[in-house]
């Protein structure tokens, strides 16, 4: 691994020599306070310092609306969608963000390997860059540090302003290949970043927690507060459940198959014709979220579902914290434990 | 966990486009109720086995998972019924001979047939819950001597909601099965037996290690069934269960058919009992 010094001011000629390898994707500004993950097209547009996009960058590899294949109501026949394998660079993603694609890789790629997914994915090389944690973000609580480096081509440290450029592909080598603006150097270790939020126990005590978590009392007083908008799931990078409509057009010949992604918190999600509703209560949907970051995927996998973006948190109107959950069900298991060891 | 680089492209699969299968027959069996019969294109099968369900799809309207309701055994062609409670459903009430329906699959866990050989199949039928079921009946019936008793208990609401009354009066008569009927709410012709389906669970004569109970109906009836067996003493192991669940895609990922961890779609719709117990939100 080779670690190059870079300065601040000649990131944009670094983003200009990767669009010689395809599309670059960095984080934009969006309004005042909102940053978002789009195609660059003036380098100097770039946002280098943000603390999260509000929608994560799974956008690029499972769209919110896809069309997966277009029908004649006429013919009643349908024709294939070609989804175009075009070489992208995400730039200045972070390690959060990057670990969230490892877990999607493996939702969408395990059982039966989706294409449309592979497709946009095959192509994608990143280059990662090093963030301040806010008062949201807690990776560092599900194990993953602001410089985790897995997954990236190339990544950014920022070290007093200016940055280390780490070369940890070859796919990486082959995208500094004429760019001279960078010397070799020693990698340094940045001190002093620190998260504020943070789950009390190593997520490796987490499943454990969750063993005995199903019937806390916890989930209804989450219930009672959720609004039920779907907004967590929504933003969540590692979410991935999506629903299936068909658009006709008003031609009435002629429309499209679509998916969009859904929410396992909105009210209808569980419910089957004929009305039944096999997650009725806003209580189990709160707890089967809470679930599918913490126990189901990871009693398989060993790790958390939750990357600890803090998005879930920051953009939830009746202000539920993630973090929050776990600790108070972490709190409620300590309980429960000194009223399990002392016998009155 | 599955790693990109792990995955050729030749493994990845195009997973949600529809096989055109043309309808065959088409009957509606009771005021609710529309039996199909369908072929796949040049000469295919579709290659499932009993409680084993499908994606039908009309352009337009959408998907929606329909279980498969004639045997493996039968060739050529696969049957369905569908009860018209949602907007697919009702739009495919007017398919006819001739028309084409959309067909993903088959998906899913079906009754495990190799552990079902020389036993006694005692299969437990809830209202539609004998569409998937009548599948696994059909192939005992045309693989009758590699099974033991076959013993159908299949309870309707009412008399004229009974699916598939030509073959119950076919099984009725054959010395080899043992069926029992039940309805809720009897009319003034009905001379059978009245009362849910539980009832009819206590006077079975079942030898317990060697009866095998498929169970299929509405989500309330589950566990009632499942305490009636358990109290003939049935061990848990030797109970399946067909669930319902809104299975979206089929394939394990839109995330709708979830029970607790488990993708109905993928790890059912059929499970052992035992697989299930530990689940809260299954029964």
């Amino acid at each position: 691994m080779e670690c190059f010094s870079l300065l601040r001011s000649d990131v944009p000629a670094l983003i200009d020599h990767l669009r010689d390898f395809g599309e670059v994707i960095a984080p934009h500004g969006k309004g005042d306070v909102s940053y978002s993950f789009e195609v660059v097209r003036d380098s100097s547009d770039v946002v280098l310092d943000y603390n999260r996009t509000l929608l994560p960058l799974k956008k690029m590899f499972l769209p919110p609306v896809e069309k997966l294949m277009g029908f004649s109501l006429k013919n009643e026949s349908f024709e294939q969608v070609e989804v175009a394998i075009a070489p992208r660079v995400f730039f200045g993603v972070h390690s959060y963000e990057m670990q969230s694609i490892l877990r999607l890789d493996h939702s969408m790629l395990s059982g039966s390997a989706e294409s449309n997914y592979f497709k946009r994915r095959q192509s994608s090389r990143f280059l990662g860059i090093s963030f301040e944690p806010d008062e949201f973000h807690f990776s560092e609580s599900v194990g993953i540090v602001i410089e985790e480096m897995e997954g990236f081509d190339l990544f950014l440290n920022e070290v007093d302003g200016d940055f280390q450029l780490y070369v940890l592909t070859d796919n990486g080598q082959e995208m500094l290949n004429g760019f001279d603006k960078i010397n070799l150097t020693e990698p340094e270790i940045v001190e002093g970043r620190h998260f504020k939020k943070k789950i009390r126990y190593h997520y490796n005590r987490l499943p454990r927690v969750f063993q005995y978590a199903y019937h806390s009392d916890v989930w209804a007083d989450v219930a009672s507060r959720c609004v039920g908008c779907g907004a967590c799931t929504l933003t969540c990078p590692t979410c991935f459940c999506f629903d299936v409509h068909d658009h006709v057009e008003v031609t009435a010949e002629d429309g499209m198959r679509q998916r969009s992604w859904d929410s396992c918190m909105l009210s209808t999600f569980a419910e089957v014709a004929g009305g039944e509703n096999f997650r009725e209560k806003t209580i189990n949907r709160t707890r089967h979220r809470l679930f599918r970051k913490f126990k189901y995927i990871t009693d398989e996998e060993g790790l958390p579902w939750c990357v600890g973006c803090g998005r879930c948190t920051a953009f939830c109107p009746a202000g539920i914290s993630m973090p929050d959950i776990v600790n108070e069900l972490i709190q409620e298991d300590e309980k429960a434990q000194y009223h399990r060891t002392v016998r009155v | 966990m599955k790693r990109l680089q792990d995955v050729e492209h030749h493994e990845t699969e195009d997973l949600y486009y529809p096989t055109m299968c043309k309808v065959t027959g088409a009957k509606q069996i009771t005021e609710m109720e529309k039996w199909y019969e369908l072929e796949m294109p040049e000469g295919q099968s579709l290659g499932h086995g009993p409680g084993q369900f499908v994606e039908v799809s009309a352009f337009g309207i959408g998907e929606a998972p329909i279980s498969i309701s004639s045997s493996p055994s039968k060739n050529g062609k696969f049957e369905l019924c569908i009860r018209q409670v949602g907007t697919l459903t009702n739009v495919l009430k007017n398919y006819e001979t001739g028309d084409m329906m959309g067909i993903r699959g088959p998906f899913g866990k079906g009754f495990p047939m190799e552990k079902l050989f020389g036993k006694d199949i005692l299969v437990v039928a809830g209202g539609i819950g004998l569409v998937p079921l009548r599948s696994l009946i059909n192939y005992v019936l045309d693989n009758r001597k590699d099974f033991g008793r076959l013993i159908i208990l299949y309870g309707a609401k009412t008399p004229s909601e009974l699916l598939f009354t030509d073959e119950l009066e076919t099984w009725k008569d054959r010395d080899d099965v043992e069926l029992h009927v039940t309805v809720d709410q009897p009319d003034e012709t009905w001379k059978g037996n009245t009362g849910v389906i539980t009832t009819l669970i206590p006077s079975l004569d079942l030898k317990l290690n060697t009866t095998i109970a498929a169970i299929t109906g509405p989500p309330v009836m589950y566990k009632f069934v499942v305490m009636s067996l358990k109290s003939k003493q049935l061990p848990d192991d030797q109970i399946y269960l067909s669930l319902e669940r809104r299975m979206k895609c089929g394939v394990g990922k839109c995330g709708h058919c979830q029970i607790n961890g488990v993708y109905c779609c993928q790890d059912g719709p059929v499970f052992n009992y035992v697989d299930i117990k530990p689940l809260e939100e299954a029964l």
